[in-house]
């Protein structure tokens, strides 16, 4: 929709974010922006469930570029984030040279045509004209040592392949980056990022996201849920639901025929937001009247 | 950098902000500096609510950093608060939420206004006042004892209640080479291997190489081990204070050697992790006993450990960790809680180890409400009230046979 360049200033990129159905607030219009125009890689953290890798998304998609994304988890590896070697078609590249009397030298066999395009080298090698998104999601899954490696990605927008070299991004991407906290990551990799905590959103916002998430739900059950879902919060749960739950919530309940969250269909629908047994305990024990926001 | 916001200087604007950022506790760099000014000039901020946050996103590199952002942005740019305001409060007022605690307390902080507000309630590592009376006895026959026996072997067995400062730092070689060991898990890394399950394709036709690309001789991958996480949390509250100093020590040391995880609480949790994590073990100790504000007052065990399972174990710290609590499970709330929470983080853990001092004891019998609420969620319980009992503890961390309780 937008090159980088058209990105003049946080109002315009909020804009942008609410075309592409997902609404900020100015700290993350800021974020992003900043990201598109720094450029800088984005480091964001916050509760599961508020909207980290969606924001992602629909970066992407303002920019109109494609998303790629690394899930990493331990161990991953150059392997698995950068690049392979295409082994079997190596082998059978080898045999079918042998049979057919061909000449095939190691320059052949270690060349583009065997190369597997891992996430990391797909976005340095994505040729423009505009950067494609980034989406480093829950970094703080990998090993530390990982983060080392991303290390050279970030600052240089290069990567190096002992057999061809090193590839510089001819654009080089948008980098976002998602993480939970289960670890501290690195003072070096957090000093090359730009960093925003995503909050829970205020109830008005909350309410705003539902509808654009799920227009077939009414506005009364969006606000209902909206509120139901603050008030779980606000009891001492260990997992506190956040907009993705809300969203399942008004889904379930849409799916089910139910027009408004009254106590009884509260009670039946609770295991769409809360996923511990002692917060649900907890949460009947209140009471499903109270949930549904009767008293 | 000759951009203007109103009449003043950006850059002079920006490195003062950042000084005074730097002055409370936040690591600003030069770089991040730069990166708010090109936002502003980039952006042009237009209320000061843009301007918040294109500093926020810029200046900072974490969540615990952005209460001590907002205070500092609200007294430059909003002329909301007054030095003096939060000059006499207590520092958990001003400090970011208890869980994470202050990351980086101001070192050289003699600028900054805050430091006098941290030096009013400075939390203090006191000697307790009274000497009980056994020590008196104990140092008596010690002493005699002098002459046969090493300064370190004396006081190997002594307890660490009791012990002076001038005793604990000769101790404190004896601590440091404590060998802390985790057990190990079956991690998701793997390494060559002559067998194993998976193919390495890639060490294989690398070999294939010397035998005419022929793959003979074929390798394999295997999964590696790693050490499980340990987190330890300390009480630090009145009822343990005796043995606050020697624990430190041993927390130091656990950080420092087995990159242990380390948090101490008496009425809320603080982490240390970072804190200890310098090889100067009496900076650490000193910067310890800085941040963490509650030393010595009452002790809400649930509490604390429901903060710690909220803020760090449910997010990955302590799961399939072994985790050492040490603590006289003396609950001034409602052992209940405790009871809960223990629950809670035994599902979590993969062990969990209870250090109790007080037991030492020979008529020792864990009645305390708070202890008995405990003690079904505990895999081990030790003493560890001398440095060579110390060692039980560690024993109790590498104890690998046996499994969990489940």
């Amino acid at each position: 929709m937008a090159a980088p360049g058209d990105v003049t200033d946080v109002d315009t990129m909020q804009r942008l974010l609410d075309g592409a159905d997902y609404l900020s607030d100015t700290g993350l219009a800021t974020a992003l922006f900043c990201a598109v125009r720094l450029p800088q890689p984005l480091l964001l953290e916050g509760e599961a469930g508020v909207g980290k890798t969606e924001a992602a998304k629909a970066l992407a998609t303002v920019l109109d570029t494609p998303l790629v994304r690394l899930q990493c988890y331990e161990g991953i590896d150059a392997g698995e984030a950068l690049y392979e070697w295409n082994y079997p078609r190596q082998l059978l590249g080898i045999r079918v040279a042998e049979a057919t009397g061909r000449e095939v030298t190691e320059h052949d066999l270690f060349g583009p045509d065997y190369l597997v395009e891992r996430p990391l080298l797909h976005a340095i090698r994505h040729p423009g004209p505009r950067p494609v998104v980034l989406l480093v999601d829950e970094i703080d899954r990998a090993d530390d040592e990982f983060e080392a490696f991303l290390l050279e990605m970030l600052a240089e927008a290069a990567v190096t392949i002992p057999e061809l070299g090193t590839v510089r991004a001819a654009v080089p991407p948008v980098v976002v980056l998602t993480s939970n906290r289960t670890r501290d990551l690195h003072d070096a990799l957090k000093r090359r990022c730009l960093y925003h905590w995503i909050d829970y959103p205020d109830l008005d916002r909350a309410v705003a996201v539902i509808r654009r998430r799920v227009p077939a739900a009414s506005a009364t059950i969006a606000e209902q849920v909206a509120a139901a879902v603050a008030r779980l919060r606000s009891l001492d749960v260990q997992k506190p639901p956040g907009l993705a739950e809300a969203i399942n919530w008004v889904a379930t309940l849409d799916l089910l025929g139910l027009d408004r969250l009254d106590p009884a269909a509260a009670d039946t629908t609770l295991g769409s937001v809360l996923k511990y047994r002692e917060d649900l305990e907890l949460a009947r024990e209140r009471g499903s009247v109270w949930v549904a926001g009767g008293a | 950098m000759s951009d203007r916001l109103g009449s003043v200087d950006l850059a002079e604007v920006v490195a003062a902000f950042g000084q005074l950022l730097h002055a409370a506790g936040v690591p600003v760099t030069p770089e991040r500096s730069g990166r708010f000014a090109s936002t502003v000039t980039l952006a042009r901020p237009a209320t000061v609510d843009e301007l918040y946050w294109a500093g926020r996103v810029t200046l900072l590199s974490g969540h615990d950093e952005i209460a001590v952002y907002d205070r500092v942005f609200d007294q430059v740019f909003r002329g909301v608060a007054d030095v003096a305001d939060w000059r006499g409060q207590e520092p958990s007022a001003l400090a970011p939420p208890p869980p994470t605690g202050r990351a980086r307390p101001p070192e050289r902080g003699a600028a900054a206004p805050e430091h006098e507000g941290r030096g009013r309630v400075a939390p203090r590592l006191p000697r307790p006042a009274a000497v009980p009376p056994d020590r008196e006895r104990g140092a008596a026959e010690a002493s005699d004892l002098l002459a046969a026996a090493s300064a370190e072997e004396r006081l190997g067995h002594v307890d660490l209640a009791v012990l002076t400062d001038e005793e604990l730092a000769t101790l404190r070689h004896t601590m440091a080479s404590l060998r802390w060991a985790t057990p190990r898990r079956v991690s998701r890394r793997t390494v060559r291997h002559r067998r194993g399950r998976p193919l390495d394709l890639r060490a294989t036709l690398r070999r294939a190489r010397t035998t005419g690309g022929d793959p003979v001789r074929r390798t394999f991958r295997q999964p590696t081990e790693r050490p499980r996480h340990l987190v330890l949390i300390a009480d630090v509250s009145g009822s343990m204070e005796p043995y606050a100093r020697a624990y430190l020590h041993l927390l130091h040391g656990a950080v420092r050697a087995a990159r242990a995880d380390a948090f101490v609480f008496a009425t809320r949790l603080t982490r240390l992790t970072r804190t200890l994590a310098t090889s100067d073990p009496d900076l650490a100790l000193r910067r310890a006993t800085a941040s963490a504000p509650d030393w010595s007052g009452g002790t809400r065990i649930g509490a604390a450990l429901k903060t710690f399972t909220d803020d760090h174990g449910r997010r990955g710290m302590a799961r399939g960790a072994i985790v050492v609590i040490v603590s006289d499970g003396w609950e001034t709330g409602d052992a209940g809680v405790l009871g809960e929470q223990m629950a809670r983080l035994a599902r979590l853990a993969h062990r969990i180890v209870w250090v109790n001092p007080r037991s030492a004891g020979a008529a020792y019998q864990p009645l305390v409400a708070g202890m008995a609420a405990a003690l079904p969620h505990v895999d081990a319980f030790v003493s560890g009230h001398s440095v060579a009992a110390l060692d039980e503890v560690v024993a109790a961390i590498r104890h690998a046979g046996g499994g969990p309780r489940r």
